[in-house]
């Protein structure tokens, strides 16, 4: 597997160069949102906001009210939580193209329950003109920009940062509101998103191999969230479904994809695997994913139970696991 | 500065009297609205409509059109006799405030209201907002001036303060606060409910050049509005000292008029005196 280094600093410069419209606007995480090279490719664009988020997302407003394309950027917690007043009052409702760009969204940091953006997906599909898109792997970190950007309107997006892994060929671009089919089958359906699918591609070729056919969607769009491809492989999923999402399993992925087999009357199990309704803890990805179980054992486990099988498969049988490396070695809670 | 002529003074004031009396029959009509910070900002906004803003009504999305943001949105009825008055949209349309088929909202809807640069209502953040609005200039747009209306309640909320720093930080000459400062707010007065004072300290200590005025002296409004624009190296504040309620004896700072609505005889009282005060 491919994995890209920083994918969003370079692309995000290139991108902007003949977008004089596109300004940033950053609260003391600059370096940390890999956004230190474009400030210093465009000083005259660059907004240094300090740690105030809430006028931040006013002051971004204005110059949206005024013809720019703001892209915020910091941890995609401080973007929801703090400001959700001016988000949804300066921004959402006046409808305003401001970009918030969330890094390290769900439990990508080991900086504990403070800086873990796990209800950011839940606040934004409830929150009207809103678009949310959540990036799952390098390609989608690239091709963001023109999804967000072809938007006439607010667009809230989880970002990637550091070692991100291609999981879709690169010039196979995220689209909005289209799922990628990863693989296909009638057993199950897997919907995942943001890291949950590169963990749970993990899981599927050995599951495929076992016999179960898995028709495996990954999802960036999580609003809107109307795809027909989704429908259809829930209606053809014989065992049902199952959703894995870096995010509580309230009001995200899960809870959309409840809500879609419910007005369809689709009459089948859905199984939903994220945080469940708890705040985890400080800790490495891959130790947080396996302790609040996002990760891909729990999915055989999840698939085990629809199909009504046991495969006996441990966590050697699964593709390895990819450790990431520490983002700074001075800054041990990843900031 | 311009010397203002009597003849203008006398003017506007019978604009302000007559943002008194419509907003008084808007709120009466609907039965809802904030009249007590709607009179007391009624000298300020007809001298911002009626004289001071580089406004055309005729053009709404004027490029170079000043930015007028009603932070305290509470006060919106004033503002739309003032937007109906000054041409953006039929005199009729009041008659419709928070009707289903108008376009004139409980607080105001940038979408929805013609003239109407920023949605509000939600206290505080008309600040942060101007300021971005005014940088955007900075970076190639046109040129205009913003001003965003506060009242004292805006100034307690901790995102307003922030937009006082970055307006401090960017040297932003080209907003200017006006300040509404009738000193009441909804649980009561609001030096009691959330001190502001020493406020003009306070505003000094975040950058501000600050005037201080009274804000139904419309010389001394007018006077600060032109003054604020030949300072250049910091943003300015108006502190008006306003008077909530301000023309109609019962509701004069008193925080039952902040969000109430009079009966029948309370009506025909505040008209007599509103008509009165001419």
């Amino acid at each position: 597997m491919e994995i890209v280094m920083r994918p969003h600093v370079r692309n995000f410069i290139e991108w902007a160069k003949d977008k004089p419209e596109v300004v940033v606007l950053s609260a003391d995480l600059t370096n940390s949102c890999e956004i230190g090279e474009w400030r210093d490719t465009y000083p005259d664009r660059f907004f240094s906001m300090g740690l105030a988020e809430q006028n931040m997302l006013g002051f971004a407003a204005g110059l949206a009210r005024e013809g720019f394309f703001p892209f915020l950027h910091t941890f995609a917690v401080f973007l929801y939580r703090r400001p959700y007043d001016q988000l949804a009052m300066s921004i959402a409702y006046p409808n305003l193209p401001v970009r918030l760009m969330g890094f390290l969204p769900g439990i990508l940091t080991p900086g504990g329950v403070t800086h873990q953006a796990i209800d950011d997906v839940a606040i934004l599909r409830a929150t009207p003109n809103m678009t949310v898109l959540d990036c799952g792997d390098a390609t989608d970190v690239e091709s963001v920009l023109d999804v967000a950007q072809a938007v006439n309107g607010p667009v809230y997006v989880r970002m990637l940062r550091g070692e991100v892994p291609r999981l879709f060929d690169r010039a196979d671009r995220m689209r909005l509101n289209r799922a990628r089919v990863l693989s296909r089958g009638t057993d199950v359906a897997i919907l995942s998103s943001s890291v949950c699918t590169e963990e749970a591609m993990r899981a599927t070729a050995v599951l495929r191999a076992r016999g179960v056919g898995i028709q495996h969607l990954h999802v960036s769009t999580l609003k809107p969230f109307s795809d027909p491809a989704v429908m259809e492989a829930i209606q053809a999923a014989r065992y049902g479904v199952i959703t894995m999402e870096n995010h509580s399993i309230v009001g995200g992925l899960g809870s959309a994809v409840a809500e879609l087999m419910a007005e369809a009357g689709a009459g089948k199990k859905l199984v939903r695997i994220g945080l469940r309704d708890v705040y985890a803890h400080g800790a490495s990805r891959h130790y947080l994913m396996k302790e609040y179980g996002l990760d891909a054992i729990s999915l055989v486990g999840a698939v085990e139970g629809l199909v009504g099988q046991r495969f006996g498969l441990t966590e050697d049988d699964l593709a390895a696991v990819r450790l990431q490396a520490v983002h700074s070695e001075a800054k041990a809670e990843a900031l | 500065m311009h010397m203002h002529t009597e003849a203008l003074i006398g003017e506007l004031q019978e604009r302000a009297r007559q943002i008194r009396l419509d907003t008084l029959d808007m709120v009466y009509r609907r039965q809802a609205g904030h009249p007590g910070g709607s009179f007391s900002a009624a000298e300020i906004l007809a001298a911002l409509y009626f004289h001071h803003l580089k406004i055309d009504p005729a053009n709404p999305a004027w490029p170079e059109r000043d930015r007028f943001i009603l932070s305290k949105g509470h006060a919106a009825a004033a503002l739309y006799v003032a937007l109906a008055r000054r041409g953006y949209f039929p005199l009729a349309d009041l008659e419709k405030w928070g009707h289903l088929d108008g376009h004139l909202q409980g607080h105001p809807d940038r979408i929805k209201t013609p003239g109407v640069e920023m949605s509000s209502g939600f206290l505080g953040h008309g600040l942060s907002i101007g300021v971005g609005m005014a940088l955007a200039q900075r970076l190639g747009g046109p040129r205009y001036h913003v001003y965003a209306l506060m009242s004292d309640g805006c100034m307690q909320s901790g995102v307003a303060w922030e937009g006082a720093l970055t307006a401090a930080k960017y040297r932003c000459s080209e907003v200017t606060v006006i300040m509404d400062y009738n000193d009441v707010q909804l649980d009561g007065a609001a030096h009691d409910i959330m001190p502001l004072e020493p406020l003009i300290d306070k505003w000094k200590a975040f950058g501000f050049a600050v005037l201080e005025i009274n804000g139904h002296n419309l010389r001394q409004v007018l006077d600060a509005l032109d003054e604020a624009l030949e300072i250049h190296s910091q943003p300015t504040v108006i502190v008006a000292h306003t008077t909530k309620g301000k023309g109609v004896s019962f509701m004069e700072n008193t925080a039952l008029w902040h969000g109430a609505v009079p009966n029948a005889e309370q009506y025909a009282q505040a008209r007599a005196e509103l008509q009165e005060g001419a």
